[in-house]
């Protein structure tokens, strides 16, 4: 199956390059269109899109942690589609390959949808105030909230899994005034990323899924372009933060590695969940530059040995990241080669570096440290990671991402191999996104 | 050699308690009864009671003679005593700090007595047992207060680790004898086991013996020379059986040890109804030498009339030992040096453990038999001693040919 599975992507692949000469549009034609994505044209803002995205990959660790060499990342499908100028909808699935002992003989029947990721509509007349509703990634977060085939390295960085919150159900405000950006929203949980873990001494009949409800608002900008800084005034700031609480049980946010070791385990925590982000944004010409911080600060009401309160427990990440196409096209959203790969060309190269650190620890430092979920004072632990990439851009719609990894943990004991602190993992990431 | 080495634990066994740290011997002093609190989360009790048969760890603050020490980690414990209401408990110092210790314990066990309901059985088993030569942890009864609620008598059981094995086998020069290889057998429901080969492989005897220490090591460096013994007690012939087998285990302790178990009519132990249960078996430092300690005896005193060959036939290494003129020998001396070493002291043992528990035996609440079945029990117990003593003297000199004793019936 994982030969079949890598035998098609690479056929996808050849597809998507060779749609690239046919892609050219007519942007008045109605029917099937391809415009990005096959769609169809009903009228004047009256479409329809399908939306797909198959990320796989292969790689390599060092030490061996016990992780396949092939990854299927994700794989989705998805509608979008516009309803005259007022409004707009999006609906996006996983599709899952069932590996488990359990799995049918039949091919075909190993293959089944997952979870939804984007179910939203919005109300978009005004660009100043436009209403969003539905299940969609709770504002917070620079990288979080930027698609997985958008990112510039294959995986996010640690905060942006662990401390920002990812995709809720709520409903959100947000627009532009001048140069200003907002977005404010309640949602019914905490995020996928946050999601409790036990829910524990629940009454009968009482609703087990009770996190939150939680509220969420980021503001970002172009502030610097008040201060006599050259090329920065063009680089975008913001700030955000969340609120919610969350339920008695081992539910603190977990400090996971990033190919899934938990190393820093959850802790028991009650009461109020809060996180302060600020990222930074800058994309001259070719290159790019971003960093984020983020702090995510938990309650810990009468979860002592002694039902006693505990200092809080607190999350604190940040990264930053450079790009630079060295093929020189500009960086924003939609790259397109200046020199195709179908055309003779080498396609766009950009080089990619990015340093990212995830720590976990109590807000108190006295007596001595404890693993004990408990503890007043937690033991820290931290994952440093460096990652240098090398991202080739075939067409809009293909990426080939190459990675080298390098994790440090803080604390020894608590790595994917105990004894061990650093490990080198790289990988091959192939994207193919319409 | 062998013989040399078997002294060597007693004699070590005799130092050791004289030599050990005067406050681990304070913590298992068995003329006190102690007091330890333990502070955990009520949502952690709660769930702990519930989640019984589980052996997930809760944190907790331990309390005794006014030391506390802060998150210790403590699960459930035992395999047929394990209880919601009174749970048997492992407590250990260096759950979430690896340096944590206390007194330099790193652990030890609260045995929550649910299936001995004379309270003593255990104690009284592991005090002879260390009289007797047969390594053994140390044991002393606990009054168990959680969140300053008393929570019923327990038995303060030494663990069987790295540290007993360092009291137990002391030192050569500089160098403490703990760094031998530590298994707890693992009796295995439904499977009963007599030291039958079972095969190369080495999965069967990873599922008995649990290793403890050590664990990091290879497999075939680990469980290699267990499968290599379990082969040679079942292909040995007589004539080469104690040149062979003795290289690899101290038989004359086997011997003492098995003896032991069945005077105190252990009918759980080695030779137990359903196959071989609660031991641990020590493989010493840099030597190919193993060795049997002693554990859960609770089920210990069935009766006094207890057979003294008792399924000596159904064991393998058992069998095959005994058969052995020597070892045959030893065996019958043994059954003798312990109901003389019995003969003076069990009853009073019994009667002083019995003093020193009753208070607080009555007092508890959550024991699974009432104070009368308590009370009916401990009577019985005290009957045993005087009783056995004649009946393994009686049945030693018809096995033998010896003279009989007087009261022999």
């Amino acid at each position: 199956m994982k030969h079949l599975t890598q035998r098609g992507f690479a056929l996808a692949t050849v597809l998507a390059c060779i749609t690239v000469p046919a892609a050219a549009q007519d942007k008045d034609r109605r029917g099937f269109v391809w415009n990005d994505r096959p769609t169809i044209v009903f009228g004047e803002d009256v479409s329809l899109e399908l939306k797909a995205r198959g990320l796989v990959e292969w790689r390599r660790f060092d030490p061996e942690i016990g992780e396949d060499t092939f990854n299927l990342r994700t794989l989705r499908v998805g509608l979008a589609g516009e309803v005259t100028r007022h409004f707009e909808w999006e609906v996006e699935r996983e599709i899952e390959h069932s590996v488990g002992d359990d799995a049918d003989d039949d091919a075909e029947k190993k293959w089944r949808f997952g979870a939804w990721k984007d179910v939203a509509a919005e109300w978009k007349t005004f660009d100043s105030f436009r209403v969003k509703g539905g299940r969609f990634k709770m504002p917070f977060g620079l990288e979080q909230t930027t698609g997985v085939s958008d990112l510039d390295f294959a995986y996010r960085a640690l905060g942006s899994s662990a401390i920002a919150p990812g995709r809720d159900r709520g409903v959100m405000v947000h627009g532009e005034i001048g140069r200003v950006g907002y977005q404010a929203g309640v949602f019914n949980d905490d995020g996928d990323n946050a999601e409790s873990n036990e829910p524990q001494f629940v009454e009968q009949g009482e609703d087990l899924d009770d996190v939150g409800p939680s509220v969420a608002v980021r503001v970002t900008g172009d502030l610097l372009r008040l201060l006599p800084v050259g090329r920065l005034k063009s680089a975008t700031l913001g700030v955000a933060y969340t609120t919610s609480s969350v339920p008695e049980g081992l539910n603190g946010l977990r400090g996971e590695s990033l190919w899934g070791y938990d190393f820093f385990e959850r802790v028991y925590v009650k009461g109020r969940r809060q996180r302060l982000g600020a990222q930074f944004d800058w994309s001259p010409g070719p290159t790019s530059l971003k960093a984020e911080w983020m702090q995510s600060r938990e309650e810990r009401n009468g979860q002592g040995n002694r039902d006693q309160d505990l200092s809080d427990y607190i999350g604190e990440a940040w990264y930053v990241a450079g790009t630079w196409f060295v093929t020189g096209e500009d960086k924003d959203s939609n790259i397109n080669p200046k020199r195709p790969l179908l055309k003779g060309g080498i396609g766009a190269i950009e080089l990619a570096a990015r340093y990212d650190q995830l720590g976990l620890r109590s807000a108190s430092t006295t007596g001595t440290p404890f693993t004990n979920p408990r503890s007043e004072y937690l033991l820290p632990n931290t994952d440093r990671v460096v990652t240098l990439g090398v991202n080739w851009i075939t067409s809009p719609w293909t990426r080939v991402i190459i990675n080298a990894i390098h994790e440090d943990f803080e604390d020894v004991n608590r790595t994917p191999e105990s004894g061990t602190a650093a490990f080198w993992s790289g990988l091959i990431r192939l994207n193919i996104v319409f | 050699m062998r013989r040399l080495l078997c002294l060597g634990v007693v004699l070590t066994l005799g130092l050791a308690a004289t030599a050990a740290a005067q406050t681990t011997d304070e913590f298992f002093n068995p003329d006190t009864l102690q007091r330890i609190d333990l502070w955990l989360n009520s949502s952690d009790w709660s769930k702990l009671r519930q989640n019984f048969q589980e052996n997930t760890y809760y944190p907790a603050d331990f309390t005794w003679n006014g030391q506390t020490v802060r998150n210790v980690g403590i699960r459930s414990r035992g395999l047929g005593s394990r209880s919601s209401t009174k749970p048997g408990l492992r407590v250990d110092f260096d759950r979430y700090s690896s340096g944590q210790q206390f007194l330099g314990l790193k652990s030890f066990v609260l045995d929550n007595l649910t299936q001995d309901n004379t309270g003593i059985k255990e104690t009284v088993a592991m005090r002879f047992f260390a009289r007797f030569g047969i390594p053994a942890p140390r044991e002393t009864h606990t009054r168990w207060y959680v969140n300053g609620t008393y929570a019923g008598l327990y038995g303060l059981v030494e663990t069987v680790d790295k540290t007993m094995m360092g009291r137990v086998f002391g030192s050569i020069g500089d160098d403490v004898q703990n760094d031998g290889y530590l298994f707890e057998y693992n009796y295995v429901l439904g499977s009963a086991w007599r030291f039958a080969y079972e095969g190369s492989d080495l999965a069967p005897y990873k599922a008995r013996f649990d290793i403890k220490t050590n664990e990091s090591h290879g497999d075939t460096r680990i469980w290699g020379p267990i499968e290599e013994l379990i082969r040679l007690v079942n292909t040995t012939a007589s004539a080469s059986f104690d040149a062979t087998i003795g290289t690899r285990l101290d038989l004359p302790a086997f011997v003492k040890y098995i003896a032991g178990q069945n005077f105190i009519a252990q009918n759980d132990g080695f030779n137990g109804y359903d196959g071989m249960n609660n031991f641990y078996f020590y493989r010493l430092e840099n030597s190919t030498t193993h060795v049997f300690i002693a554990w859960d005896e609770d089920n210990a005193f069935l009766q006094s009339d207890f057979g003294i060959t008792t399924r000596n036939e159904e064991n393998l290494l058992t069998q095959k030992t005994l058969s052995l003129s020597q070892y045959g020998a030893l065996y019958f001396l043994s059954l003798s040096d312990a109901a003389a070493s019995a003969a003076d002291w069990m009853r009073a043992e019994m009667q002083r453990q019995i003093a020193m528990t009753e208070e607080a035996m009555l007092a508890d609440t959550l024991k699974p038999y009432s104070n009368g079945e308590y009370q009916t029990a401990r009577e019985a117990l005290l009957s045993f001693p005087e009783a056995r003593i004649t009946y393994v003297r009686c049945e030693v000199a018809k096995q033998t040919g010896a003279t009989r004793p007087s009261g022999c019936q």
